[in-house]
C-alpha cells in the first residue's frame, strides 16, 4: 500500500495491509509533528507533495528495502493538505520474518523518505510560517538521490 | 540561435516565489544547472538554495540538457515524513 492522502491516517488499516502469514514481526512507525519546534509554537501545518512522484519513489524505496532485507510487504502511507498538530502526517508499515530485519528496514524506509521524497512542510505560528528545508543554504546532502547507474 | 520550449513546475516556497508553472524558452544545450542560475538571477536569496531537478517524474542531475517540450520540476529541500 502507497499512498498520498488528504484526510486522515488510519495506522490500522496500514498495519493490516502487511500481515502475512510468514511474518514474524511487523514494526510500523508514525510520524506525528511536534507542537513547538525549534522553541516556536506551532498552531498549523501543511503538506505539499509532488503526488505522482512522491508515490514512485515510495515504491523505489520499497522495492529496495525488499531487496535488502528480504521483507515480506511494506506499506507507505503519507498525509497531505492541513494536517492537525498531533495527528501523523506519515505511517510507514513493514513485515518481516525475524524483528531485526523489520526494525532495521522500517528505520531506513522513514530516513530515506525524509531525504528523498518530495514531499515539504510549512509550519505556521502565530507570527509566520516557513517551509521547512527552504530556509537558507537548506540541510546537507548526506546521500545521493539518484538511482545507481548501470554500467554501459 | 535555435531554442527550445520548456515548461518549469515550482513547489513549495519555490511555488510561492515563482508561481506553479512557467513556460519558457531557452537556448538549445541548456541545462537544468544553468536554467536555475538564469532564474535565481531573477529572483535573489535564492542562490544558496540546495535545489533537486526531477524531469518526467524522475530526478536527474543538474548537468542533464533540456529538450524540446520537456516538463522540469524543480524542488526545494524535501521536508516530509513529520
Amino acid at each position: 500500500m502507497f499512498e498520498i492522502r488528504s484526510r486522515r491516517l488510519d495506522v490500522a488499516r496500514v498495519l493490516a495491509a502487511v500481515r502475512d502469514p510468514a511474518a514474524g514481526a511487523v514494526v510500523v512507525f508514525t510520524g506525528t509533528t511536534r507542537r513547538t519546534n525549534a522553541g516556536r509554537r506551532v498552531v498549523r501545518l501543511e503538506y505539499e507533495a509532488h503526488e505522482a512522484m512522491a508515490l514512485r519513489e515510495m515504491r523505489r524505496l520499497a522495492a529496495e528495502a525488499k531487496g535488502r532485507w528480504g521483507l515480506r510487504k511494506v506499506a507507505m502511507v503519507h498525509r497531505v493538505g492541513l494536517v492537525p498538530v498531533g495527528e501523523p502526517s506519515v505511517v510507514i508499515a513493514v513485515s518481516a520474518g525475524h524483528r531485526e530485519e523489520a526494525f532495521a528496514a522500517g528505520r531506513w524506509l522513514i530516513d530515506r523518505l525524509k531525504e528523498i521524497v518530495p514531499i515539504w512542510k510549512k509550519e505556521r505560528y502565530r507570527d509566520g510560517a516557513v517551509w521547512i528545508g527552504a530556509q537558507q543554504g537548506g540541510p546537507p546532502r548526506r546521500r545521493a538521490i539518484y538511482p545507481a547507474r548501470r554500467g554501459r | 540561435m535555435k531554442t527550445v520550449d520548456i515548461e518549469v513546475c515550482f513547489f513549495a516556497a519555490l511555488r510561492e516565489r515563482f508561481g506553479e508553472r512557467m513556460l519558457r524558452t531557452v537556448p538549445r544545450g541548456t541545462t537544468l544547472a544553468k536554467l536555475w542560475r538564469q532564474l535565481t538571477a531573477e529572483a535573489s536569496g535564492l542562490e544558496r538554495l540546495p535545489v533537486r531537478f526531477a524531469v518526467r517524474e524522475r530526478y536527474v542531475e543538474p548537468s542533464y540538457v533540456v529538450r524540446q517540450g520537456d516538463e522540469v520540476s524543480i524542488f526545494p529541500p524535501v521536508s516530509g515524513g513529520a
